[in-house]
């Protein structure tokens, strides 16, 4: 263990923040903004690649619990910490949070738009969801929660396209709504573990040790509460209609963190705190409400799984009725987060993996999909699909990025997309049968949607409805993110174990119910 | 001996071409003639390594147990799911480790003249050529099924990529759209099937889920519905009915990737997939008699279809996948008997049901080699005349005189007129299927069905060859006369084009030829295989091994104890050719005016459209799913956004003023969360007491 003595969490998650508080004041020194951004991401994935290798180092017994962590009280009169820590389930998320923040900017570089201040608020994003994932104490969880909120609404109102006021507005009211029926379960828990521990606190793993044994119905409605807020972040049918339009109007680098990380917060809030803490809402064995007619099933996962089915499917074939691309990239991060829910809504072991590995998996892909949405809008001036064909002729490398991405999203093997979706359906049928073969509809799906958009926008005679004045391959500050995420695709497609391996212990001391 | 060693280098195998795909992919616009020669020399690499290895599989180099296996574990899914990687090598392997790579070198070296004109496009085509024949041969080498499902994806992919390879035509880009998407459906069935038996063994390999002892202890309903699903991958991948129409759209692709993608190489997999599948179908009689069935149907349909093709790749195409059910039905009805004398302890149909097994893989090779030479025949014609339209050719015969004789071989030989390969591994097919009635009267059935597929190949095989070959000149092959004589004097001392005189005026290059030929011996030879030693089913064989000299053969099976069934399939076989030659040859048989009959106009005009099939796709795809996402949009956007924006409206009406949240946004929200919060506390206070839950503040 390299990081002994040293508080690598809060540097971690300080870089940023203070990283994007001074961009965010550098005025019209766009260039020095721009360059100080990306120094300062590069430097927090260094620091993120680092803590993984040394994570990796302890050994896989340890995966489950929290490393590094850091724990000061604050208020201790209200029981507020600060608390930092790392496990499996975190780990791979931190990381994924500063490669993507690291292309997204790299992304940005035409920004000519108050350019500091974007890049200021890219920053404090970043810092925002470092927050969520590292946190371990609920009230500045949500806190951070609130904090991701803020520059989200302002890349969409500020850089966003003709009807960024009403996207904006209708993304930050859903969230918002969400969060605080999120913090009334955060309040209960607060209450309800003071009265059972005799002294207030907000320390998750605290108020986890004792949650478990509370009443039946009351671990339900937290349980609830929390699923509301976060089936409102990732999202899910029928809470969906404030993705489509955020994504729409934000602008590209807006987009990608959304899509990768931001929707990743609700399904990392679903197995980090709903499940561990409250067992009793949904584990038999702690006396869940079970269904009458299925014995083995409890409410919760019927709910749960109801969601996940059901948004899988409605993302999926709404994908096929869009005529904007990026509005169909949209509705399939639905889908696909529809496929982390049904994962965790068997409550097994290989279903929660491969959850979590589709949160990792998504993010990286969704990353490459929404950035080439932006390619084709810059170059084409259109990201309207009957508008588009042809364009492999024009630009090869655009469209050979653009196919390894709609491939690895529609599950190709030897991309990183597979595993979770094999994990996916393999969970699928040992927690509920026969059921499989409704979700499993969407691997058809999934292909008819990016194969018939490939057809309609790479190939075909090129279009004669566009400007083609323009029509260039890709910049190189397109080309060098979207290979970076490429590699990582086949990399961790190829290798799947380098994630997985701390994903499987991680989660297994979830269904323990351990915290 | 101990080969082991040798078995040991195996997984370079499928490497050699990858590092050609990288090679060619990353470098190959710097590279002269475009990386052709790193892929011809890496796949003929990987063939030498797989040669040598096949050999010493068939040569008795197989550890006692009868298979090779190495592996690791590439992922741990769970504590009881762990998937892995490795190399599994049997005979079977052995076999299609023979088929899949010395095709794909022909092809490959085929390419480079085939392909020649095409310019800076060839470093994309060998790119993705070099990755097809990589994951092929990964896929003929896993140690387990969802290893062999990765590389079944992945063929698909390349299967896909190269259909589209001249991606500008609509019509070849929506052909690629088409067998990307009527497979999936078919891989959506297999995977099914693999997380059934993945879950029901929690493991894939063959090595463990093949033993005795594990098939017993699992629950026999689920293990069928396991295999049958997984079927469902081979009816996608094999392009057999009811999934079978995305195979002639796939000719749009050059002819080079029809010959080794979809007719010798990776319509096989599904085939293969199923031989593979033995040892748990064998537990599973009802799922094949399915395949029986499924294979002489496809068989039958596809024949027919084939006999008014008037395009001659599409003929290839139809007859391809008529030659797959062939296979299916061998194996289906091989399986059937086994699986029935394995529940009744009766030996002997155990050896039946063996020997249709063997049929079946027999065909499978014997049809890789005569179908690829009749594939890079058509291309060979198609490279010179520049048409795929058999009206327009005609004559040919005299231009291209090497061309017009292998395919005449090739004809004879999937006619299955004696002593070419076709021969011997049909006849052994139809002696099965014969061989089960006693079983099933279905089989009876399929035997008719198939008898008369045998009839249908051996007419509209000659069809082919003369309306392509024989009879006047068209006006492509006059065309096409014409401008290579002026192109052979405009080119005449010019480095460039030397290679193209070396065969007269007309004919293709060289190296286009030499493969050519090479299959040609194949198309007649391959069939000894049976007569080699102690014979092909001696070594490829499905638990009872059949050692017998030719003598035996001959006797047992082909004019002796069945001599009847042999004269039966050749009589079928000779008459096809004979209403062929009298048809278009000798134009006894005025044909137009037989197809504009009243009686037969509407049969032929079905099968020109292929049953409706390609409509019925299209239906489904066009009006039912796209039709429902689009009402799916509307109440997306009309009721469930609508309610949202309603309810938003109402509040704003009711003055709250959404508008000032973008006024001193930061207060506001400060605010909002602040009061937020309070209201919650206060509510959540109120709602405790109300429950009666103590309440420590």
């Amino acid at each position: 263990m390299m990081f002994e003595n040293i508080p690598i969490l809060t540097i971690l998650l300080i870089l940023p923040l203070l990283g994007g508080i001074i961009a965010f004041f550098m005025g019209e020194r766009a260039k020095l903004a721009k360059m100080f951004a990306l120094a300062v991401s590069a430097v927090t994935l260094i620091i993120a690649t680092v803590l993984m290798f040394d994570f990796f180092g302890l050994g896989s017994g340890l995966f489950g619990n929290y490393q590094y962590v850091e724990d000061y009280t604050w208020v201790s009169q209200l029981g507020i910490s600060y608390i930092l820590g790392v496990d499996g389930i975190s780990m791979p998320m931190v990381w994924l949070t500063a490669l993507m923040s690291l292309v997204a900017i790299l992304f940005s570089w035409d920004i000519t738009n108050r350019t500091s201040q974007y890049m200021g608020l890219m920053l404090i994003l970043e810092a925002g969801v470092l927050g969520v994932f590292m946190f371990l104490d609920y009230f500045l969880f949500y806190v951070f929660w609130e904090v991701v909120l803020i520059p989200m609404y302002f890349l969409i109102a500020i850089w966003g396209g003709p009807r960024r006021d009403y996207a904006s507005i209708k993304f930050f009211i859903f969230t918002h709504v969400a969060s605080l029926v999120m913090l009334l379960g955060i309040f209960a828990l607060y209450f309800q573990a003071a009265g059972a521990l005799g002294h207030s606190t907000f320390d998750m793993r605290e108020i986890a040790s004792v949650a478990g044994g509370f009443d039946i119905a009351f671990q339900t409605i937290v349980f609830g509460a929390l699923l509301f807020g976060f089936i409102t972040k990732m999202p899910m049918v029928p809470l969906h209609t404030w993705l489509p339009d955020a994504h729409v109007e934000a602008p590209t680098a807006g987009s990608v963190l959304l899509a990768a990380l931001l929707l990743k917060m609700g399904s990392y809030g679903i197995i980090r705190i709903a499940m561990p803490t409250l067992p009793g809402a949904w584990d038999i064995n702690a006396g869940a409400y079970v269904v009458a007619e299925f014995p083995g099933l409890t409410w919760m996962q019927v709910i749960m799984l109801t969601l996940g089915i059901v948004s899988m499917l409605y993302g999926a074939v709404m994908c096929l009725a869009q005529k904007d691309i990026k509005k169909m990239v949209a509705y399939s991060s639905i889908s696909h987060m529809g496929g982390v829910m049904l994962a965790f809504a068997t409550f097994t072991q290989i279903g929660l993996a491969a959850g979590v590995f589709m949160m990792f998996a998504h993010g990286l892909i969704t990353g490459v999909l929404f950035m080439m949405c932006g390619v084709l809008q810059h170059k084409t001036g259109t990201r309207m699909i009957p508008r588009l064909g042809g364009l492999a002729a024009k630009m090869p490398k655009a469209a050979t990025v653009m196919m390894i991405g709609f491939m690895a999203s529609l599950g190709l093997p030897g991309l990183v997309g597979f595993v979770a979706e094999l994990g996916i359906f393999t969970s699928t049928f040992v927690a509920f049968n026969w059921l499989l073969l409704l979700p499993i509809m969407s691997v058809a799906l999934t292909a008819a949607y990016y194969i018939w958009a490939m057809q309609r926008v790479l190939f075909g005679p090129l279009t004669k409805d566009i400007d083609l004045e323009h029509l260039h391959d890709l910049s190189w500050y397109e080309a060098a993110p979207l290979y970076i995420l490429v590699a990582f695709i086949v990399g961790f497609g190829l290798f799947p174990s380098l994630i997985m391996d701390y994903i499987t212990p991680a989660v297994l001391k979830v269904l323990m119910g351990g915290f | 001996m101990d080969y082991t060693g040798l078995f040991e280098l195996a997984w370079i195998i499928p490497i050699l071409p990858i590092i050609s795909f990288l090679i060619v992919g990353f470098l190959g616009q710097k590279i002269k003639g475009r990386g052709g020669i790193i892929a011809v020399g890496l796949v003929a690499a990987a063939m030498v390594l797989s040669l040598t290895i096949a050999y010493a599989a068939l040569t008795g180099g197989l550890p006692e147990q009868g298979y090779f296996e190495q592996s690791f574990n590439w992922v741990v899914l769970g504590s009881d799911f762990t998937i892995q990687m490795g190399i599994y090598i049997d005979a079977v392997t052995a076999l299609m480790l023979i088929v899949v790579s010395f095709v794909a070198t022909l092809v490959v070296i085929y390419s480079l003249g085939y392909m020649h004109d095409e310019g800076d496009r060839r470093r994309r085509y060998f790119t993705e050529i070099s990755l097809f024949v990589g994951v092929m041969l990964g896929l003929v080498l896993a140690n387990n099924f969802l290893e062999l499902f990765i590389f079944w994806e992945l063929v698909g992919l390349c299967s896909y990529l190269l259909i589209g390879f001249w991606f500008e035509k609509p019509s070849a880009a929506s052909a690629a759209k088409k067998a990307f998407l009527v497979t999936r459906v078919g891989d959506v069935m297999f995977l099914i099937g693999l997380v059934i038996i993945f879950n029901l063994f929690h493991s894939t390999s063959y090595s463990t889920i093949f033993s005795p002892e594990e098939i017993a202890g699992v629950d026999q309903t689920w293990l069928m519905w396991g295999v049958f699903f997984m079927f469902g991958g081979a009816i996608g991948k094999s392009a057999q009915f009811p999934l079978h129409d995305w195979l002639p759209d796939a000719m749009e692709g050059p002819t080079t990737v029809s010959a080794l993608i979809h007719a010798a190489t990776m319509v096989k997999a599904g085939v293969y997939l199923v031989a593979r599948m033995f040892p748990l179908l064998v537990h599973a009689e009802n799922v094949m008699l399915l395949i029986a069935v499924i294979g002489g149907v496809t068989a039958f349909m596809a024949a027919t279809m084939a006999l008014n093709s008037p395009n001659i790749k599409r003929v290839l195409a139809y007859s391809t996948i008529s030659q797959l059910g062939y296979m299916f039905l061998a194996l289906g009805a091989g399986g059937y008997m086994f699986a029935l004398g394995l529940e009744e302890g009766n030996e002997e149909l155990m050896v039946a049901g063996s020997l249709g097994f063997a049929a079946g893989m027999f065909h499978l090779m014997n049809h890789a080699f005569f179908k690829a030479l009749l594939f890079l025949s058509a291309g060979s014609v198609i490279h010179y005349v520049h048409t795929e339209e058999m009206a327009k050719m005609g004559g040919l015969r005299k231009h291209m005189k090497v061309t017009s004789l292998v395919m005449l071989i090739g004809s004879l030989s999937i006619a299955g007129i004696v002593p070419l390969s076709g021969f011997w591994s049909k006849d052994l097919i139809l002696e099965t299927v014969w061989e089960g009635r006693l079983d099933s009267i279905i089989f009876l059935g399929l035997y008719v069905l198939a008898v008369l597929t045998a009839f249908m190949t051996a007419f509209y095989m000659f069809r082919m060859w003369f309306l392509t070959f024989a009879g006047e000149e068209g006006e492509a092959t006059k065309h096409a006369a014409a401008h290579h004589d002026e192109h052979h004097v405009d080119s005449h001392g010019s480095d460039e084009h030397d290679h193209k005189e070396s065969h007269g005026h007309h004919e293709a290059p060289w190296v286009m030829l030499a493969p050519l030929i090479v299959l040609a011996i194949l198309a007649i030879g391959s069939g000894f295989a049976l007569f080699i030693g102690s014979g092909f089913t001696s070594v490829i064989y499905f638990e009872i091994p059949y050692t017998h000299d030719a003598g035996y053969w001959l006797e047992k099976f082909f004019w002796g104890e069945s001599s009847f069934l042999t004269y039966i399939s050749l009589a079928a076989a000779v008459l096809g050719i004979a209403l062929a030659y009298f048809t278009f040859y000798k134009k006894r048989v005025d044909a137009p005016a037989i197809a504009s009959k009243p009686a037969v106009k509407p049969l032929y005009n079905m099968l020109l459209k292929r049953y409706g099939f390609t409509k019925g796709y299209d239906y489904v795809g066009e009006k039912i799913v796209y039709g429902f996402s689009l009402a799916l949009d509307w109440f997306d956007r009309k009721i469930i956004d609508g309610l949202v924006n309603g309810f938003s409206k109402l509040i704003q009406r009711s003055g709250a003023g959404l508008r000032r949240a973008q006024t001193g946004f930061v207060q506001t929200y400060a605010g909002v969360v602040a009061g937020g919060a309070v209201a919650m506390m206060l509510l959540l206070f109120f709602l405790l007491k109300l429950l009666g839950i103590e309440v420590h503040p």
